[in-house]
């Protein structure tokens, strides 16, 4: 079946959003439509921090979308956005994940661009002389300027780098909205980053998934039982539900109260109330000023990226799709370079509670994986999003779905369906 | 053949406005021929491993062949990207019909 | 070294890989002194200096606690593991500690019976020789296969 074929398959029956076909997670159309609408138009798609490359030369290999990507710092300090393909023969060239380059070079032909992408050499471009003759090489009017590496429009926040295939998008500023904005600057309100290191999972579910996941303030009382279970999640958290006016971006916004263990816990379920950690040093944690009140904030920044403060635990968590049942995970976690030893120490300690190996983070993957099984075999079901009403509304508690409502509200009208 | 002038070639050997690579005691050397008068150079690039015997001369500069790099052929000096290291050169003479070049 | 400790050393590798395999957790975190320090860490940041893992514990306080957040808080699909593990490398060795490194891979399978490759790495390992036993110090399973296929959840 070809895509044409594939879409047809794809009508939305449903008034509004609050029911989710399940084709929007297995159609392979879909998915392709997905990529060129949203990863490689009109949105801006999170690379990496500037502190992973802080010196001239210095190269991260990472992806947007499917394509292969890589930032690079060129001698002037400067951060620049290339993609990963040969303008010859189309090669992936960089294998590294990461170093430091002078050049680009593709090792087929040595094709070279410089760290910015443009093409400096090609190689017997004039061809080669024999018996006194010149024979070969390119054509005459063969201009190295029109067979640069693709180059990608960069926007860089706060220490964070966003790029964009789409030379027209909207500023980051606009793209995010300026409550959005808001939220964003304050984790990255241009301290200065220090990356503490990786980790990386391979999710067999659709990437919307993910974003949903972090859309539904829900499940975390329920499914995550390690938080009920040491009183660290409360129904009755002070808590609020933002997103731009496009409904694509959003945050939760939580406070934990004072209440505990002592308190009522939860009103969701309070079983094993007697237990506690044999180590409390896993949630040991230090108030920050920045915080400026909240204890956790998840935004998500459509389509790739989350941007995770939950207490000292602070990650970039980016979104890589690699077909329509499949994406890579990849935890960036950084803290600030005034961090004191003791708050690196927390920062580490604290982040055992994410990854993939997370005690409150491993059983998010799975779930997704188990989603995306149930979709599979039923293509022509439905999720049911109607928790807290069937609008999209800001909300000021946590039993509500309306930001996954909003990102599919945002979602149709990019995709046409 | 330290501080001593060798001869190299003979003035037939050149063409007005190229190259030739030879070869002295191992060591590849690229002689020019502009303008009437006689340069010579390292023969192998400071950037990739490939001969400017094998390049183009242009505008008193020679052009590698791999990747474009430029050499300001009286100077050595490297003319752009991706070359980051001067090209050593080398004092020429003639003796009637034979070029001389002068190693230290 | 002697033979006799080296043998000692070998066996207890393979306890170590039975007593996980079998879910035996007491076992487990009996073969570590109090103050340990257990980590399975991807090579990238092992080898980049870099201090995050996926799993990163201190003290066997914190060794009960995954155990109990493997047992009973979090969801994952059940899976068993099966470990091979490489003769041990004495790196070095003196009358209190042994230096040691050995390779190992683990293997997944589910429910659907079909089993998978799921961690290939190397313990890098102190060990404190405590009278006729031996007690893991420090264990730091460096994996190469840096992209964890979904959720890593038992100890390795």
């Amino acid at each position: 079946m070809n895509n044409q074929e594939l879409l047809s398959e794809t009508e939305w029956k449903f008034d509004d959003t609050s029911k989710i076909p399940f084709w929007a997670y297995t159609n392979k159309g879909i998915y392709e439509k997905e990529l060129k609408n949203i990863f490689y138009k009109k949105h801006w798609c999170y690379v990496g921090l500037e502190a992973e490359i802080p010196e001239p030369g210095d190269f991260k290999r990472t992806v947007i979308g499917e394509r292969s990507v890589i930032m690079v710092r060129n001698e002037q300090g400067e951060i620049h956005v290339v993609e990963n393909i040969c303008a010859h023969r189309g090669m992936r060239f960089c294998r590294k994940k990461h170093g430091n380059a002078q050049s680009f070079v593709c090792p087929y032909h040595q094709w070279n661009y410089t760290l910015e992408g443009d093409l400096q050499g090609v190689p017997f471009r004039r061809g080669v002389k024999q018996d006194g003759q010149v024979k070969g090489g390119m054509p005459k009017d063969f201009k190295p300027k029109e067979h640069g590496l693709t180059q990608l429009k960069v926007a860089q926040r706060g220490g964070v780098v966003f790029a964009s295939f789409d030379h027209d998008v909207e500023s980051f500023e606009d793209f995010l909205g300026p409550e959005m904005l808001h939220y964003f600057d304050r984790m990255f309100n241009g301290r200065k980053l220090k990356v503490l290191g990786y980790n990386k999972q391979r999710i067999p579910g659709n990437w919307k998934l993910m974003m949903e996941n972090i859309k539904d303030p829900y499940h975390p009382g329920l499914l995550h039982t390690w938080f009920v279970t040491f009183g660290l999640w409360r129904a009755d958290n002070r808590s609020e539900l933002k997103m731009d006016e496009h409904y694509r971006h959003a945050a939760m916004i939580s406070t934990r109260g004072s209440g505990g263990k002592n308190e009522q816990t939860t009103n969701v379920s309070s079983f094993k109330e007697e237990m506690q950690l044999n180590d409390p040093r896993f949630l040991d944690v230090q108030p920050e000023e920045w915080w400026d009140g909240p204890t956790a904030v998840m935004m998500t920044v459509f389509p790739s990226v989350i941007l995770q403060q939950q207490v000292n635990s602070v990650s970039t968590r980016h979104i890589q799709p690699n077909g329509n049942g499949s994406f890579d995970f990849v935890w960036t976690h950084f803290g600030y370079e005034d961090d004191t030893p003791e708050l690196t120490e927390r920062r580490l300690r604290q982040a055992n509670l994410f990854g993939p190996a997370g005690f409150v983070s491993a059983d998010d993957g799975e779930v997704i994986e188990f989603s995306q099984e149930g979709f599979e075999a039923k293509k022509d079901y439905q999720t049911l999003v109607e928790l807290g009403g069937r609008d999209i509304e800001h909300t000021d508690h946590m039993v509500s779905e309306t930001l996954i409502r909003g990102m599919y509200d945002y979602w149709r009208k990019q995709m046409g369906v | 053949m330290s501080n001593s002038w060798i001869p190299v070639a003979n003035q037939e050997d050149l063409i007005e406005d190229d190259v030739i690579g030879i070869n002295v005691n191992g060591h590849p050397v690229a002689l020019y021929l502009i303008d009437g008068e006689v340069f010579a150079t390292d023969n192998v690039c400071t950037h990739g491993q490939a001969l400017l015997s094998d390049g183009f001369v242009e505008d008193g500069e020679i052009e590698c062949p791999l990747h474009q790099g430029k050499f300001c052929i009286k100077s050595g000096k490297a003319m752009c990207a991706p070359l980051t290291e001067d090209i050593k050169t080398y004092e020429t003479s003639l003796d009637g019909e034979k070029i001389l070049v002068r190693f230290e | 070294m002697t033979t006799e400790l080296y043998l000692k050393l070998t066996q207890f590798y393979q306890d170590y890989a039975a007593s996980i395999d079998l879910e035996e957790w007491d076992s487990w975190f009996n073969m570590f002194t109090d103050d340990c320090i257990y980590k399975i860490q991807s090579r990238e940041n092992y080898d980049r200096d870099l201090p995050m893992a996926a799993l990163s514990l201190e003290g066997k306080g914190m060794l009960k606690d995954r155990i109990y957040g493997v047992t009973e808080t979090i969801f994952h699909d059940p899976y068993m593991q099966k470990h091979v593990v490489s003769a041990p490398r004495v790196i070095s060795s003196s009358e209190d500690f042994i230096d040691a490194q050995a390779n190992y891979s683990v293997f997944r399978t589910k429910n659907d019976g079909i089993a998978e490759v799921f961690n290939v790495g190397r313990y890098v390992d102190r060990f404190v020789i405590d009278g006729d036993s031996l007690l893991l110090q420090s264990r730091v399973c460096v994996f190469d296969n840096d992209m964890i296929l979904n959720s890593l959840i038992y100890p390795i």
